[in-house]
This record gives C-alpha cells, sequence and structure tokens, in this order.
C-alpha cells in the first residue's frame, strides 16, 4: 500500500539482502563531457562561420525547392489534370505524398511528448532536431490537399465561416477533419517546439557579445568589419526577441517545466489524433483495401514508424559532420533502431492481419483488393512495401548492424521509400482496380507529380538548413538537465573531484 | 538460496491459504464440470459461454501480466522491478490454465452435433440465424479449411505452448539471477521478451479470432487481436494495482511497493484505458460507418432485437462507455487518484467493467427461433455457472501463485535495477 508521506517505514528484512548486479545504465553525454563543452559545441553550430557544405545544400535544396513553385503555378494555370489523375484513380500522388509528409511529421512530437511522459532521458539528444523535423514536413504535407482542391483560392471555404453564399463544409468527412487535426497539430507542435527552445535561445542571446567580438577579430577586411556589425545587430534583436526576456530564474523554470508537461499532455492525444484521422480518409470509404478495422493503430504505428526513419536519416549525417557522437551517441541510435524495428514489426502485423481477414472474411471484393496488390499490376510497388518496411528493419535485430552508422542510415532510406510506397499501394490499387472492370485503368503520374514532390525535399530541406544555421540543433539545457550532475543528489567520485 | 523463512515472498501462514484456495478451487470447478455436464445434457451454449467467460478473463490477466513482463525487460524499466516478481508467480498459473481451457477444446469436438458447443461452425448440421445449415452457407465455406476442429486444436496446442514456454523460461531466467547475481540472465531475458512480444501477440491475436470471433464465424475485424490486447493490458494493470496493495498491507511488499509505484501504475492504467477505448471506438466507429451488412449486424445484436426494439446489451454498452471509460479516465486524470486506496477502487472498478467488456464481446449471439422464423438475441444474465467457474478458475490461480511465492524471494534482489526500483518515486 502506498505511504502517506512522513510515515516511518519497518526496514524489510529482504533488503538487507538486496545486491543488485553490476549493469550500469549506458550514458547519454559520453566521455563525461562538462556544461561548458556541451554549450560550446552546440552554440558553436549557430556561432561558427557557415561551412561551405552548408551553402551547397542551401542552393541545391532552393534549386529543387523551385520545383514546388514551378509545378503549383502550373497545376493553377491548368488545372488538376496536371496531375496524372483520371477515372478511376481521383486520388494519386498528392494524397499518398500528404500522407509520407504527415507521417514523417510524427516522429517529433513523439520523441518530444510521449518520450517525454515515458520519462525516458536519451530522448534530449535528437528532440529538437525532431520537432523542427515535425514543422517542416507538415508544412511539405499540407501543399498538397491545398492544391488538390483545384481552385485554391477557395480553400478557406474549408473553414466553416460563415458566408453570404453560405457555403459550409462537409462535417461528416474525414477529409474536413482532416483540417482541424492537421492544423491544430501544426500550431500545437510549433508552440512545443518554440517553448522548448527559449533557455536555449536566451544563452545564445548572451553570447552574442562575445561571440560578435571574437568574430570582430577575425575579420581582416572593411567589408568584413561592416556584415559582422551588421550581422551583430541582427542576432542581438533576433535572439533578444526570440528569447522573450528568459533569464531562468525559478520561476521561470518552474513556469517552463509546467507548460512543458502540458503541452506535452496535449500533444499526445493530438499527434495520435492526426493519423488517426488521416487514416479515416481513407477507412470511412466502403472501398475494398480501405475499409478495415485496424487502420487507425496501424497508420499511427506506420508514422511512428517513417518519422524515426527520417530522424535517423537526418541526424546520422549531422552527428558526423558537426562532431556530435558525445552527445548523439551509440545509445541514441541504438533506442531509434529498436523503436524502428518495433514499428517496423507492427506494420508487417497490420499486412498480416489484413491479408488473413480479407481471407477470411469470404468478401470477394475485399480477397481480390489484396491478391491484386501482391500479385497484380502493382506487384512492384507492393514488394517494395513490403521488402522496404518488414524486412529490411528486422536488421536492427543485430547489434553489429547497429554499430555500423553507414548501414543504419542505408536502411533508415529504405524506411522513407517503403512508407511512400504503402501509401502508394494503399492508394492507387484500391482505386485503379474498383467495382467496375470496365472503369479500370492503370494510373501514372506526370511530370509535374513528380517534380513538385520532388520539390518538397528541397523545401524541406532549405527550412532545416535554415534551422540548422540559425537555431540551436540540439536543447542543450535539458541535455545538461539530464547528466548526473544536475541532480542535486550528485556526489562526485575521487576520479570526478581529482 | 537462503531458507529463512521470513523472507518467501508469502504470508507466513500462506501454507494454509494456498490448500484453502486450492480446496475452493476444485470446489467451485467441480460444480462447473457438472453444469458443464448439464449444458451437454441440455443442449443449452450458455453453460459452455459461462465457462469460456471466465477462463477468458483470468487468461486475459495472466496475457497482460505476460506482456508487462516483457516490456519491462525490453524497456529496461526501472521501476517495475519490484512488482516483476508477483508478475512473475501469477505467469506460474499458465499451465493450469491450459488445463482449465481443455474441458471446452474436448467437448467441443466430443460433442461437436450438440448446441451446447457455442462454435456453431463446428457442426455442418448446426442450423444458423439464417435458417441454413451451417455446411450450406458459403462464408463457412469460404473458411472451412481455417474453420477446422483438428486445425483449431492445434492452434490451441500452439497459444497455450507459446504463453507457457516464455512465462516459464522469463521465470526461470528471473529466479536464477536471484541465486547467481549473473547479468546474462539479464540479457538473455531480453532477448526473450522482444522475440517473445512478437510471438504472444500473434498468439494472442489468433487465440482472439478463435475463440471469440468464430462464435460469430460471419463476422469479422482486422482490430480484434488488438482490441483482445488492450484489453488484456488494461486489466493486468488493474489487478497489478490490486495485487501491489494486497502485497504491500499484507504481503512481502510492505515498505517496499510505495507511492512513486502507485503512480506509475496510475498512469499506466490512465494510457490503457484511453488505448481500450481508442481502440474499441475505432473498431465501432469504422463498422458503423461503412454500414455493411456482413458486419453491423455484430453491432446491431448488441443493441436492438430483430424487431428493432433495444435490448439488454444496449444498456450493457452504455454502461462500457460511461463507467468503463469515462469515469475511470476523468478519475485518473487527476493526480490524487494515482495514491493509496482511491487507485485502488479506480482499479476495482475498471476491473469489473473488463469483465464486462468480455461478456459483451462473447455473450451476445444469434439464435435461430424455428418458431418465429427469425433469431433471437442470446440476452445479458450473470449465470451460477459464471460464478462458479470465476471463483473455481480465480482461486486456482492464487494458489499457483503462493505455491510459486513460496519457493522464491519476494523481490528480485539481484536484479540490476533493484535499487532503482526501491526508491522509485513519481
Amino acid at each position: 500500500m502506498a505511504q502517506p508521506e512522513g510515515t516511518v517505514l519497518r526496514d524489510p528484512e529482504i533488503l538487507k539482502e538486496v545486491r543488485p548486479a553490476k549493469m550500469p545504465r549506458r550514458p547519454i553525454v559520453e566521455n563525461d563531457r562538462s556544461f561548458h563543452w556541451i554549450t560550446e559545441k552546440v552554440c558553436g553550430i549557430v556561432e561558427g562561420k557557415t561551412p561551405i557544405w552548408w551553402w551547397i545544400g542551401f542552393c541545391v535544396c532552393g534549386m529543387v525547392a523551385s520545383f514546388v513553385g514551378v509545378g503549383l503555378i502550373y497545376l493553377v494555370a491548368v488545372g488538376t489534370g496536371a496531375w496524372g489523375l483520371n477515372s478511376p484513380v481521383f486520388w494519386g500522388w498528392a494524397i499518398v505524398n500528404f500522407v509520407f509528409w504527415i507521417g514523417i511529421g510524427h516522429a517529433g512530437t513523439l520523441i518530444s511528448a510521449i518520450l517525454l511522459l515515458l520519462k525516458q532521458k536519451w530522448r534530449t539528444s535528437i528532440n529538437r532536431g525532431a520537432e523542427a523535423m515535425t514543422i517542416f514536413a507538415v508544412s511539405c504535407a499540407g501543399i498538397f490537399p491545398l492544391f488538390h482542391v483545384g481552385r485554391v483560392w477557395f480553400a478557406w471555404w474549408l473553414f466553416p465561416i460563415p458566408t453570404s453564399n453560405a457555403v459550409w463544409p462537409n462535417f461528416r468527412s474525414p477529409l474536413e477533419w482532416d483540417v482541424f487535426a492537421v492544423s491544430t497539430y501544426g500550431i500545437v507542435s510549433l508552440l512545443f517546439w518554440y517553448m522548448g527552445m527559449l533557455p536555449d535561445l536566451a544563452t545564445i542571446r548572451d553570447r552574442v557579445h562575445g561571440v560578435a567580438r571574437k568574430r570582430m577579430e577575425e575579420a581582416r577586411t572593411v567589408f568584413q568589419r561592416k556584415f559582422e556589425i551588421f550581422y551583430y545587430g541582427f542576432r542581438r534583436y533576433f535572439y533578444g526577441i526570440l528569447a522573450m526576456g528568459w533569464r531562468g530564474s525559478n520561476r521561470h523554470w518552474s513556469n517552463y517545466e509546467m507548460a512543458y508537461l502540458l503541452l506535452a499532455g496535449l500533444s499526445t492525444p493530438l499527434v495520435l489524433s492526426v493519423h488517426t484521422i488521416v487514416s479515416f480518409d481513407f477507412a470511412v470509404a466502403n472501398l475494398p483495401g480501405w475499409h478495415t478495422t485496424i487502420f487507425p493503430p496501424y497508420f499511427v504505428a506506420g508514422a511512428i514508424f517513417s518519422g524515426f526513419g527520417m530522424v535517423l536519416t537526418l541526424m546520422l549525417p549531422l552527428r558526423s559532420m558537426y562532431g556530435l557522437h558525445d552527445l548523439i551517441t551509440q545509445y541514441h541510435i541504438d533506442c531509434i533502431c529498436k523503436i524502428t524495428l518495433a514499428t517496423g514489426s507492427m506494420v508487417g502485423y497490420a499486412y498480416m492481419i489484413e491479408f488473413f481477414i480479407a481471407w477470411y472474411g469470404a468478401n470477394p471484393y475485399e480477397g481480390f483488393a489484396f491478391v491484386n496488390r501482391a500479385f497484380g499490376p502493382y506487384a512492384w510497388a507492393y514488394w517494395i512495401m513490403i521488402t522496404c518496411n518488414v524486412i529490411s528493419p528486422q536488421l536492427f535485430w543485430f547489434k553489429k548492424i547497429r554499430r555500423n552508422a553507414a548501414l543504419v542510415w542505408v536502411v533508415s532510406i529504405f524506411v522513407n521509400i517503403g512508407m511512400w510506397f504503402e501509401r502508394f499501394v494503399i492508394t492507387v490499387t484500391s482505386l485503379a482496380n474498383d467495382f467496375l472492370p470496365a472503369s479500370w485503368d492503370y494510373y501514372t503520374p506526370t511530370v509535374v507529380d513528380i517534380f513538385t514532390f520532388f520539390g518538397t525535399f528541397g523545401l524541406f530541406g532549405v527550412l532545416f538548413l535554415l534551422f540548422l544555421r540559425f537555431l540551436p540543433l540540439l536543447a542543450f539545457a535539458e541535455i545538461k538537465a539530464v547528466k548526473a550532475e544536475a541532480d542535486p543528489h550528485y556526489q562526485p567520485t575521487q576520479e570526478d573531484s581529482a | 538460496m537462503s531458507a529463512d523463512p521470513a523472507n518467501i515472498s508469502g504470508p507466513r501462514r500462506d501454507r494454509d491459504f494456498a490448500l484453502i484456495f486450492l480446496i475452493v478451487g476444485i470446489v467451485a470447478l467441480i460444480a462447473s464440470l457438472g453444469g458443464l455436464a448439464y449444458g451437454v445434457h441440455s443442449e443449452e451454449p450458455r453453460y459452455f459461454l459461462g465457462w469460456l467467460i471466465s477462463t477468458s478473463f483470468w487468461l486475459s490477466l495472466g496475457l497482460g501480466f505476460l506482456f508487462m513482463i516483457m516490456l519491462s525487460y525490453l524497456f529496461d524499466a526501472g521501476w517495475l522491478v519490484v512488482l516483476r516478481r508477483p508478475l512473475e508467480h501469477a505467469v506460474g498459473g499458465f499451465k493450469y490454465m491450459a488445463l482449465i481451457f481443455l474441458p471446452l477444446l474436448l467437448l467441443g469436438i466430443a460433442f461437436a452435433e450438440n448446441d451446447f458447443v457455442a462454435w456453431s461452425w463446428i457442426d455442418e448440421a448446426r442450423i444458423t440465424a439464417t435458417g441454413d445449415p451451417v455446411g450450406e452457407d458459403p462464408l463457412y465455406l469460404h473458411k472451412a479449411g481455417y474453420l477446422d476442429s483438428a486445425f483449431f486444436a492445434l492452434r490451441f496446442i500452439f497459444y497455450f505452448g507459446v504463453w507457457v514456454l516464455f512465462a516459464e523460461l522469463l521465470r526461470q531466467c528471473s529466479f536464477r539471477m536471484d541465486r547467481e547475481g549473473d547479468p546474462k540472465y539479464v540479457h538473455r531475458a531480453r532477448k526473450l521478451s522482444a522475440g517473445g512480444t512478437i510471438v504472444c501477440a500473434i498468439a494472442v491475436t489468433f487465440a482472439a479470432i478463435d475463440w471469440f470471433m468464430s462464435l460469430e464465424f460471419h463476422w469479422f475485424s482486422t482490430m480484434y487481436g488488438v482490441w483482445f490486447f488492450s484489453s488484456s493490458m488494461r486489466g493486468a494493470i488493474c489487478a497489478m494495482i490490486i495485487l501491489g496493495f494486497l502485497a504491500a498491507t499484507y504481503g512481502p511488499l510492505k515498505g517496499i511497493y510505495r507511492g512513486g509505484h502507485t503512480y506509475l501504475l496510475g498512469c499506466l492504467l490512465l494510457a490503457f484505458t484511453v488505448f481500450w477505448a481508442y481502440i474499441s471506438f475505432s473498431q465501432y466507429f469504422l463498422i458503423y460507418s461503412a454500414n455493411i451488412p456482413e458486419e453491423v449486424f455484430w453491432y446491431n445484436i448488441r443493441e436492438i432485437h430483430a424487431d428493432g426494439t433495444k435490448n439488454s446489451w444496449w444498456w450493457v454498452s452504455m454502461g462500457l462507455i460511461f463507467g468503463g471509460f469515462l469515469i475511470p479516465f476523468i478519475l485518473l486524470l487527476w493526480n490524487r487518484t494515482k495514491f493509496g486506496a482511491a487507485v485502488v477502487g479506480v482499479a476495482i472498478w475498471a476491473l469489473l467493467f473488463h469483465l464486462l467488456d468480455l461478456y459483451w464481446n462473447i455473450l451476445p449471439g444469434k439464435v435461430w427461433d424455428a418458431a418465429t422464423g427469425s433469431y433471437i438475441v442470446r440476452q445479458f444474465d450473470i449465470h451460477w455457472m459464471d460464478v462458479t467457474t470465476f471463483v473455481g478458475i480465480g482461486a486456482i490461480c492464487v494458489w499457483a501463485y503462493l505455491v510459486s511465492a513460496r519457493r522464491e524471494r519476494a523481490i528480485p534482489i539481484r536484479d540490476p535495477r533493484i535499487v532503482e526500483s526501491i526508491n522509485c518515486h513519481e
């Protein structure tokens, strides 16, 4: 029975026998890095000179992102026929891309909110990057349904604004629920991301003067000096405004912790509801392959799977380039790999049970939809999906593979590819071969489809690179808080003192 | 291992308790076996279903405990270690559960033609709710290969084989760790848990399909296995809270199981209450929304009679929504209800609704009524058979627990995370 506080407990006899075997938990920060080292390392990314690779990446991503603009302008000019939609495939790449990006956007909130509630301290090294990824992925996702409405200038009709025309959205449609779910999710994720950054932004703000002095000393030409003066002014106000007067007082920290916890509590049902509603987009339709009751948890598991895949894709190269091995340790990679393995297996379970019930249910249309997926005209897509989503993550069972960063990265790419194909398989195979064989058609995307989707990777890249350059990549205040030294009961050993 | 009787898990007089529970269990089960015999004689399936409901309740708790043990290893959860030992004792009862479940299988096969057997597909001559024999039902004919008695029995062996195997292996790892203190047992348990989670999840899914879903063999839902998992987990967490309370009040966890543990268990109960509701609602919503006859009838009979008037299941459904979800959900949002007697009260309440949920899933069924030429829905009732079987199986489970507890330490004294667990705080 829980004892009220202050009660003096009789020490149970058995406690005298307790002799735990030695199996220490793996450190979250390796090589016993000091608080100062952590601050220098993370702030150094924002304060140091812009690396050449950043400029190259930014230019390439910027060019690729321009495809989005061109593709969308063309689409608006000529209509949604510019996409490869036909009868009966009225949903093509647009919905596939939407679900793909939304899925990626799940890892950030999962890491920040759900892992926080589960008291998983390792989240601190990767949550910031994942949250940024969430927001940029949601931005990319929003483009597709927005332009899929055809006349994008009427997209505001999706909101229930009373108008003189009395145009009301169909509240019974999950597509309408998406509008609220995704926009709420985007806003709360943004708040969560920004609020979590406050202590780190304040640290960068407080370092602006020192950094400016150092950079000025290194400036050689008049132009460089003038640039540094301008840059100093920019940074002073940019971080000053963003830090919102954070002083790190007890009251600030107390309010911050409470707000962070509340936002985590709010975000958790939100993140689960978003992909549940996305799954309803399909599952409420009486279409074989779409109407299946396991869709909600299966879509959520798939979203977490794809989100963690993208976290690995992004964080592994950054870890290498910025030398963050002591902060994003092998332990973190192991944890992410294991979550990817678990969620990949859940997705595999859903594929298996869908197939089984399609047969067990004895509905010939349902049975056909699944056999057609595996052996019909889109079998190539189906088997890519199975290979990437079910088979490739099974490699993470092996420690040797988890310890090989290059291999982990390759598997993460497979996960990204596989999850795009999963949405393709669900969307296109069920539509292309519907109830009326006379209307069957093979769906092929157009160049506009391909380039617009390709462009969103550029857009995502541009946003992420800007984030890298101007905002703290790792939540260093939180990383310090989970170090042993931050514990009020911490007692340094003799080695530490030496 | 020390033979000091003060350090064993059970209370000092647990030998007597174990014997009492064993006697009660045997007596109650003998009464239930009499019920089964009468059911066979009177061709009344209610006796069969009574046994199935009670077995499923205790089995679901065992399955939830098994998953909790495996998840605690997989997550390397420190706080749960002191509670893991009671769970290890509890899952020792799986082998007896297999024996207790066996009469249903044997009677089902031996008296297939008897209406007493609620799995109607087992007899091709049985008249279905549409008035036609099972053997002429196109939906049955399609899945006859799966719903085959021999294959069904094989699957039964597989399910219990898997659960008993993993439960025993994990128990052995933990008990040996106590004696030898070698971390290799923890590593072994982790590996077992990783593989076991997948195999047990598959076994749970198909067990739910075989034992519950096939009661109405026309009906199907891909979510059903997940529902049984979520329901079992929720029930198991409730049982853990009650078990922890008893062990800390009367048993060996006095002064060890504290507020931190109850708080975290309360949080888990909140999470799984929401998860169970999410899964149940999603399944309902998608079937309601699609409104396809071969699916939606399953919910219809849980609401209305053939003539469209409300039946007793409608009230049970409302009870599950409000009593099973809403009340525990609201209560558990408060920090205060995650401690002390409050959390135990919520756990008992939720556990009762877990039982009701099993009634709701297992008992309703369409029965052909030759007199009216239509079907009637089997209504909600609590049969004496339910009570005796529930008490009988429960007493056997407690007996198995006490026998196991008598032999081992009260807590895993050599576990690497034991100190974290003893010092657990919210």
